[in-house]
């Protein structure tokens, strides 16, 4: 009798296991961070690495900072470019967005930084850091990748709540601004997560130019002690350390929106 | 009050949603239009706040012409309220902002002002307590009464009507034309496209036939019902009346 109650309530739950949703990856990243963590606490070498490399950092978040910043401003604004009625704003956004998807980013980076804006600043005369340079770069490739999140995003908006709006007798502007983009707001903040993640793994690339950030500063530690293992290991950890904290931070903004959406999708429920 | 003359539209080059309609709406007349789907009622009722843009003759109200490019589209669409067939209300916004919005942003409205407004359309259409609810929490008929209420705070001198209640639960069908009743009988002045035939009767003041994007036939709602001229009228009325 018992036996058999068991089994039908087997059958019939869908309820996991705690052991089935229990998140062993977090346990196992947070295990390496540790023994990571421990060698360079405990071992002198790593030690010295840590002490060479960490300055960078600041470096790194900065540029990470005010990259996101700009390629934000650029995106939305090439991202409605794209959607604009005027010929010209849409095909200039359009060619924007087409030019820089098609180059990886490394040529990209010797090209504007080294050839492009000293042009520009010969031509201007105004005079920028190869800090700034490789970050306005950065913000340039970017804001291109997130011009396509924002026109998707504005473009997931039904066409009936434009249309509720222009027929209230808001303006173009005022429909976009108080009734698509705070919608388009829940598609975008995803995958604009996944380029913030993104162009923080990128500022790397900075040591192209020299620029003191972490990775150019594990490069010069590691040429000078000849300490490759030490060096890269210790580079390895502090953008694990950025990149995971940054996601997890993501992860409970996303989760926030998703519960939202969730109550949204549900339909109409009866109050 | 509203004038269409010779109006046509055509989608990509060649699909015929209305040909030649010409269609006079008088200060507080209800007209129905109805007809078989894709018979172009909707896309009238949409170039009359210019939706659609005709592609061919001329809308005007109150003398203002719709067609002409330097007509101030914006401030037109302010006194033609539009009522749809999926309610399109704002899902991010509360009942209570939903119907703030343009009255702030277009009217420019106080926020106490257009917050009375609101509570006054709120009570007109029965769902005062619904202020603070998110459009997801009503019903679908209560969801359609804001919406009726939304268009309504702007103060407007003619209500265009979309299928208003043709994506409702049959059980919701009522609230809303019992709304749509009373704002007949205070004179509103109204376009609806609908399949309810009871509403026609008991509200219209004309109706529209319409078929393959023309107008086949217009007069009082009994006379069309019971002794319709054209034969494709009596066709369409036999088949969907019990």
């Amino acid at each position: 009798m018992s036996r058999h109650e068991r089994s039908d309530k087997k059958s019939l739950s869908d309820k996991p296991k705690w052991w089935d949703t229990f998140p062993w990856w977090g346990i196992a990243i947070v295990a390496i961070l540790s023994w990571m963590g421990y060698q360079i606490l405990t071992k002198d070498s790593y030690d010295l690495a840590w002490d060479r490399v960490i300055p960078g950092i600041s470096i790194t978040i900065t540029a990470t900072l005010q990259a996101f910043a700009m390629a934000l401003a650029l995106g939305l604004l090439a991202g409605m470019g794209q959607l604009s009625k005027n010929v010209i704003s849409r095909n200039l956004a359009r060619t924007y967005v087409e030019f820089i998807r098609g180059i990886p980013i490394l040529p990209l980076i010797f090209t504007v930084a080294l050839v492009l804006l000293p042009q520009l600043q010969n031509a201007f005369g105004f005079k920028l850091s190869f800090q700034m340079r490789a970050t306005v770069t950065l913000a340039f490739i970017y804001g291109a990748y997130m011009a396509e999140i924002f026109r998707g995003g504005i473009q997931s908006i039904a066409i009936g709540q434009v249309e509720a709006g222009r027929s209230l007798g808001l303006s173009r502007r005022q429909t976009m601004n108080s009734i698509v983009l705070p919608q388009a707001m829940r598609a975008i903040i995803p995958p604009l997560g996944n380029d913030f993640i993104a162009i923080l793994k990128d500022t790397s690339l900075l040591s192209v130019l020299g620029v003191l950030e972490v990775t150019q500063r594990a490069r010069q530690f590691s040429a000078s002690t000849f300490k490759f293992r030490e060096g890269y290991f210790v580079l390895a950890f502090i953008y694990l350390i950025l990149t995971l904290g940054l996601s997890l931070l993501l992860g409970v903004l996303e989760r926030r929106m998703t519960r939202d959406d969730r109550n949204v999708r549900s339909g109409r429920g009866i109050d | 009050m509203i004038s269409i003359k010779n109006l046509s539209k055509t989608f990509n080059k060649n699909i015929h949603a209305v040909q030649n309609v010409d269609l006079e709406i008088a200060e507080g007349e209800v007209v129905v239009i109805v007809g078989p789907s894709g018979s172009g009622k909707s896309t009238v009722l949409r170039c009359i706040n210019r939706l659609e843009i005709p592609t061919e003759g001329s809308i005007a109200i109150d003398g203002v012409e719709l067609t002409d490019p330097e007509c101030d589209i914006d401030t037109i669409r302010a006194e033609v309220g539009m009522v749809f067939q999926q309610f399109n209300l704002f899902p991010h916004l509360t009942v209570m902002e939903n119907i703030c919005l343009a009255q702030r942003k277009v009217r420019g409205r106080s926020k106490s002002e257009a917050n009375e407004m609101t509570m006054k359309q709120l009570l007109r259409v029965g769902i005062p307590d619904k202020a603070d609810s998110y459009p997801r929490q009503l019903s679908g008929g209560q969801q359609q009464r804001v919406a009726i209420a939304r268009s309504l705070a702007m103060e407007p001198k003619i209500m265009l009507f979309d299928e208003p209640t043709s994506a409702l639960d049959p059980e919701m069908v009522k609230e809303v034309l019992d709304v749509m009743l009373e704002l007949a009988s205070e004179g509103m002045t109204m376009a609806v496209v609908t399949h309810e035939m009871g509403f026609a009767k008991a509200a219209g003041d004309r109706l529209v036939f319409m078929d393959e994007g023309m107008v086949v036939e217009i007069g009082p709602p009994n006379q069309v019902f019971e002794s319709p001229k054209e034969q494709r009228t009596k066709d369409f009325f036999d088949k969907i009346l019990y």
